[in-house]
């Protein structure tokens, strides 16, 4: 039997939003609200707060999983973690299979409802997010996962479910919750995923790159997850060309290209954040020459064939015409990186 | 076929061969992964596949601790076993595609290669393992798109727990343009030769035997409009083809090892371009930069780990090489020279620049060694303290080029001969580059939770970076200091002032070269420059930066918690318009994920930068103005001592306050269905910026998300995001300042100069103030905007506002009909970037005919783009389906930049020739389908 039919009715109904965003917010901002806030006492998920590692509960084995949850066995089995776990554990916990991660079952397999006897990763078994977290981090810590505590995404509240889904295989790698790392970052990081479809972007929803190219999530001695020391590091593993050292260097380039571009995606061409020439002119107004000048529509190709005056400053590659080399010249002549 | 390569797809043919095998996976902490995928399949592997109706036995709607539901998860594939206990299972996807519409078009082939018609081996997978007791040993493979330019394949095979090796291949297009009308031969290798068209222009002479410049021009522009006109588009695009191997080792339950090795090689073109003559430029063109670039990563780690003590030594080389380390391209353009002229009674004749040379991006090394260590300690509060140390070091030590390749006969500068005195290594300070950067981090962080509610944190983070790169710009066979510009039909030169008054009478134009580029003798004669503005040496610029947070948070009740965050960040540079600027931060948060109906996450942060006084030029002693005293002398226009207004901020080292504000609401819904709301807000405003980015710069996003799974026969998602953008600049025009001259403001904007005291009179104005320039009062009179100011005139300001305006749409669904199965998917982007600029047209002394087509700003930049992909799989028995795709693709786009570009290649029929050969994006709509068949074994 199913164990989804012993618990369906006990969810019969299910759950119905908020009638409007306004009034989630107004609700939100009344924390411990009674209408809102698990009631520990009569919710069904309340006992989970007793203390998992505390209880008596033993391990019963694979078998004895089966006979609930048998079906899941067969979804995780397809999964890295029973395989590693089953054919070669490398730890006396992995031997346990579904109890290495889900903790011991015999308390639990005794009163199968109670959330409190066994360690769940879905919002509605209820087990906090610091227990889940916990019981990933007795294998996934150090490598990878050095830098997790206190990073961004443990800030948040993100659980390791929350992106991994070991009981099915979702994606090719990484045990994901969604079919590419790209869509599980989108299911929170939906300004990124407009920011990808933009006139110009880095190559994510072409299947060429996706955010762990660049972010660790899971911690990194850098704000935003990254993956290099600095933005440069990282943006030079793949434009190792402009990594350099030149003779002649732009000084706002060798110190971050996200002061020029936006990495994940623009309306302007190679992802910068301004068009050209403007972007050029947010820095350059020399006292000498052109780089304080207003150029206009009357210096397109277009508007040289009504009257207009072409300026290379405009039309095509603007400022790049001339200075071809704005991410830094090893050319003697190169020093406004013309050559 | 190289051997590496061969050796890769033998490898991946094997596997495939074999039934067995892979994927490859990218370290999340170091070096950039290989996501092995294409268009057709971002995630690795796209079937359309069954879903399974009887979930995982639990709750089929369950959701992530956030609320996301999980939705339902394939079927089960159908697996078998050999004798030997391998189990296996695999798939492969082939069949016929075909495309139709503007294939060719840049946009649409951006980083994808669909075919546009024959067969097509859409992908496949393969996965054995021995999984008994004892063993483990598996064995995957991968792949897609084979044999076109975005294929990939992977194998990785192993023994869980105990090691494994992976290898891939991975191709990614770049197409920058489909639109370029080449007028050489040879794109792609190091050396561009023209078609048909005489190198360096066609040159006509007087009947004396001087150069007719503007006859010369106007038959060099004819012959050039004639060659575009002739050729057809042609692409220019860029292939990444990244090979590797990575080995990873468990030594024992606590050490392990990881290995690995990747070549990465770019081969194609990309749309460049070249300048003659100097300053503002004498002639340019659109020419195609050759790619031919291999670059070799190698990373080893050695890895501790015992559940209390972590540590991670890490060692990464990157090796970059450029197989095309200088480009000649032959130059059309009859170039308008400066600086160069001949010696009497030779002639200059611009013709003699045929060629341009390039010094492309040089090979590089970087080294880095990082070690991390991390330990918990919860017998202590909880308590993890981290430590980061990474040492790096990128240095390059290429072969400089000599200035020109030009030989420059009869020629000279400022006096002194050119033949043969810039054409070869010896006319550098150095032969070879020398350049180095060492960056250093250091990294500490510590974490505790002193009680059950309370966690604290605190991180101190410092990088550097030590510039060591030293380069003068001299000639020491000539003693001059400056730079040859653009192959010697140009220069920037630093020689003294000649003009009377500045320096002692008799003073040589030639003082400075006779003290063989000792710049501190040069600085001891004490002479006036000829100008401020010739860069003499590099500027190594290098800072450094400091982080101190400290954060924490506090569990309000189960499920919710605040959090609070201060942090410092300081940066110290060298050779910028500030040593120090610091900004304050204060973050605080809140998570709610207790509701029954869905989690909370509002965040806010204020940022506060600040630094010491602004410095608007920096940079005196690597610019000539440090080579003697100021002019004084009637007549010297001072523009090129005073390089940027005072009141004028870049933007990275401007005061600027930082608001950020994020909001995320996952909701519950229904037991089936996720609705997504958040919202981000950034704004920086930058408060003592008048001139430069300015006011305030704002961005907010909004985004909807529907997901619905009510069953394993339909799911429907759909998301939407609105973008506004705004940003404004502000400039000034700037105008002259010449000691000795009166300048004269009128009411209507308009400034003028002359040497007469009393001002002329204009039409419709009155004047308003008269200036004299003066060698004792150009500082105050010219250094700063004012009403009044001879260089910086208020009236020719200008202020820019731009805005950018962004929708993003998609919906789509699986919908299982028995018999076949449906997936649609559906996105539209559209885009629309509008700038408008005032400014006052007297002031800029625009004609009205100018000022009409000027307008107050430039056409909207606009785009959409729309993608339909539609997809039925019609299973014929259990191990075989048919697959139809349909995929669609339009866009269009309007980019003021390219506007008239395609009729108008060669605007100018006379003067500075300006050759634009790229047209730009097009419009483009597409469809593909395919006939696929799905095999599973």
């Amino acid at each position: 039997m199913s164990i989804y039919s012993l618990l369906v009715s006990a969810r019969a109904g299910g759950r119905l939003a908020a009638a409007s965003l306004l009034a989630l917010l107004a609700v939100s901002c009344t924390p411990g609200h009674p209408g809102t806030v698990p009631d520990e006492s009569t919710h069904a998920h309340g006992a989970t707060e007793v203390d998992l590692m505390n209880q008596d509960s033993t391990y019963i084995g694979e078998q004895a999983c089966a006979e609930c949850h048998e079906h899941a066995r067969e979804h995780a089995s397809m999964g890295k973690h029973l395989k590693v776990f089953r054919s070669n554990p490398s730890t006396p916990a992995q031997t346990e299979m579904c109890e290495a991660c889900h903790g011991p079952g015999s308390k639990h397999a005794e009163d199968s409802l109670n959330r409190s006897l066994i360690i769940g990763y879905t919002r509605d078994w209820g087990t906090p997010i610091a227990v889940q977290n916990a019981q990933c981090q007795t294998c996934h810590t150090g490598g990878g996962q050095m830098h997790w505590t206190s990073s961004a995404h443990d800030r948040a509240g993100v659980a390791c479910s929350d992106c991994h889904n070991p009981m099915m295989k979702n994606s090719v790698n990484g045990a994901l919750v969604r079919s590419s790392v790209s869509e599980t970052c989108y299911t929170c990081h939906q300004q990124q995923r407009a920011e990808f479809h933009k006139r110009s972007h880095m190559p994510l929803p072409e299947g060429k790159m996706t955010c762990v190219d660049c972010h660790n999530p899971h911690g990194s001695t850098t704000r935003p997850l990254l993956k290099g020391d600095s933005v440069n590091d990282l943006c030079y593993d793949c434009h190792a060309e402009k990594r350099g050292p030149f003779i002649w260097e732009h000084a706002p380039v060798r110190e971050n290209c996200s002061n020029c571009h936006l990495p994940h995606g623009s309306n302007n061409d190679k992802l910068l954040a301004a068009p050209r020439p403007w972007l050029c002119q947010q820095c350059h107004d020399a006292s000498i020459g052109h780089p304080g000048q207003l150029f206009n529509n009357s210096q397109t190709a277009a508007s040289a064939l009504i009257g207009g005056t072409q300026s290379a400053r405009i039309i095509g590659r603007s400022c790049q015409n001339c200075h071809t080399q704005v991410h830094g010249s090893n050319h003697p002549s190169g020093a406004r990186f013309q050559r | 076929m190289k051997p590496w390569r061969k050796t890769l797809v033998l490898c991946v043919t094997a596997a495939a061969a074999q039934m067995i095998a892979a994927q490859v996976r990218a370290d999340s902490a170091a070096g950039v992964g290989e996501n092995l995928g294409n268009a057709l399949n971002p995630g690795g592997l796209r079937t359309i596949p069954e879903r399974d109706p009887d979930s995982l036995d639990a709750w089929p709607d369950e959701r992530t601790p956030t609320g996301k539901l999980l939705g339902w998860p394939d079927k089960l594939p159908e697996t078998s076993r050999t004798q030997d206990g391998w189990e296996y299972h695999g798939q492969v996807e082939i069949g016929g595609m075909a495309t139709g519409g503007n294939t060719d078009s840049a946009w649409f082939r951006r980083y994808k290669d669909l075919p546009t018609s024959g067969l097509y081996l859409n992908n496949f997978s393969v996965q054995a393992e021995q999984l008994e007791k004892g063993k483990g040993y598996f064995l995957e493979a991968l792949g897609g798109g084979i044999g076109y330019r975005d294929q990939y394949e992977g194998v990785s095979f192993g023994r869980y727990n105990d090691w494994k090796v992976d290898l891939f291949y991975n191709e990614t297009p770049h197409v920058f343009t489909n639109r370029y009308r080449s007028l050489w031969s040879g794109v792609g290798s190091s050396h561009l030769r023209l078609n048909g068209l005489p190198p360096g222009g066609v040159g006509i002479r007087n009947a004396d035997g001087t150069m007719n410049a503007t006859a010369s021009q106007t038959a060099t522009v004819a012959g050039m409009r004639s060659a575009i006109e002739a050729v057809e588009d042609s692409e220019l695009s860029l292939v990444r083809e990244t090979g590797g191997v990575s080995i990873d080792k468990y030594l024992s339950s606590k050490w392990r090892l990881i290995a690995s090795y990747s070549r990465e090689h770019r081969d194609g073109s990309r749309p460049f371009g070249a300048v003659f003559g100097g300053g503002g430029g004498g002639g340019s063109l659109e020419i195609p930069e050759s790619i031919d670039y291999d670059t070799h990563d190698i990373l080893a780690m050695l890895r501790y780990d015992d559940g209390t003590n972590s540590f991670n030594l890490q060692t990464n080389v990157s090796l970059f090489r450029n197989n095309i380390d200088t480009l000649t391209f032959e130059n059309p353009i009859y170039a308008s020279t400066n600086t160069i002229s001949a010696t009497a009674p030779n002639v200059l004749d611009p013709t003699i620049f045929t060629s341009g040379r390039y010094d492309l991006y040089p090979d590089n090394d970087f080294y880095n060694v990082k070690a991390e260590y991390a330990r918990s300690m919860p017998e202590w509060y909880h308590s993890r303290l981290t430590a980061t140390v990474s040492l790096s070091r990128m240095k390059q030590n290429d072969d400089l080029i000599p200035p020109t390749a030009h030989a420059l006969s009869g020629l000279e500068i400022n006096g002194v001969s050119a033949e043969n005195n810039w054409n070869t290594t010896s006319a550098l300070s150095r032969r070879r580059a020398g350049a180095e950067i060492d960056t250093r981090l250091f990294d500490v962080a510590f974490s505790m939770r002193p009680t059950d509610k309370l966690g604290l944190d605190t991180k101190i983070r410092y990088y550097e970076t030590d510039n060591k790169t030293d380069y003068v710009a001299c000639n020491p066979l000539t003693g001059q200091l400056g730079r040859l510009l653009n192959d010697g039909s140009g220069g920037a030169f630093a020689f003294p002032n000649t003009a009377a008054g500045n320096n002692p009478a008799g003073t040589l134009g030639s003082a400075y070269d006779a003290m063989g580029c000792n710049l501190n003798a040069v600085r001891a004669l004490g002479l006036v420059p000829s100008s401020g503005a010739s860069n003499i040496r590099n500027v190594p610029y290098e800072y450094s930066k400091t982080n101190i947070e400290l954060g924490g948070e506090y569990r309000l009740a189960r499920g919710q918690t605040i959090s609070g965050r201060i942090e410092r960040e300081q940066y110290e540079r060298e050779h910028r318009e500030r040593d120090s600027t610091w900004e304050d931060m204060l973050r605080i948060g809140y998570l709610n994920r207790a509701y029954q109906w869905g989690t909370l996450r509002a965040s806010a942060e204020f940022g506060r930068r600040r630094g010491d006084s602004y410095n608007p030029d920096p940079y005196e002693s690597f610019y000539s103005v440090s080579l003697g005293p100021e002019p004084t002398a009637d007549g010297t226009n001072l523009f090129s001592w005073i390089h940027a207004m005072r009141s004028f901020r870049k933007f990275d080292l401007s005061d600027r306050d930082r608001l950020a504000l994020d909001l995320r609401l996952d909701l519950i819904a229904r037991h089936d269905l996720d609705i997504g709301f958040s919202g981000q807000y950034r704004q920086n405003r930058f408060p003592n910026s008048d001139f430069g980015r300015k006011d305030d710069q704002r961005v907010g996003t909004a985004s909807l998300d529907v997901n619905w799974q009510p069953s394993a026969k339909l799911g429907l998602y759909g998301y939407y995001s609105y973008q506004r953008s705004t940003m404004t600049q502000s400039s000034i025009q700037p105008n002259g300042c010449v000691i000795g001259n009166y300048y004269y403001f009128y009411s209507d904007g308009a400034v003028a100069s002359g040497s007469d005291p009393v001002a002329p009179a204009r039409s419709g104005a009155s004047l308003v103030d008269t200036v004299l320039v003066t060698s004792g009062n150009w500082h105050n009179q010219c250094g700063d905007h004012a009403q009044t100011s001879p260089l910086w005139t208020e009236s020719r300001k200008w202020t820019l506002d731009y805005e950018d305006t962004n929708h993003a749409l998609g919906i789509g669904g699986r919908y299982d009909l028995g018999f076949a199965r449906l997936e649609l998917d559906y996105s539209y982007v559209t885009g629309t970037s509008t700038l408008d600029y005032s400014y006052n047209a007297n002031g800029l002394g625009l004609s009205s005919a100018v000022t009409e087509l000027a307008g107050s700003g430039m056409p909207d930049s606009d785009y959409d783009q729309h993608i339909l992909s539609l997809d039925l799989v019609f299973p014929i028995s259990k191990s075989v389906a048919l697959r139809a795709i349909y995929r669609y693709e339009q866009g269009s786009i309007d980019d003021w930049h390219y506007a008239g570009v395609s009729d108008n290649p060669v605007p100018t029929d006379s003067g500075s020739q300006a050759v634009y050969l790229d047209s730009g994006t097009q419009d483009y709509h597409d469809n593909s389908v395919g006939l696929l068949v799905q095999v599973n074994f």
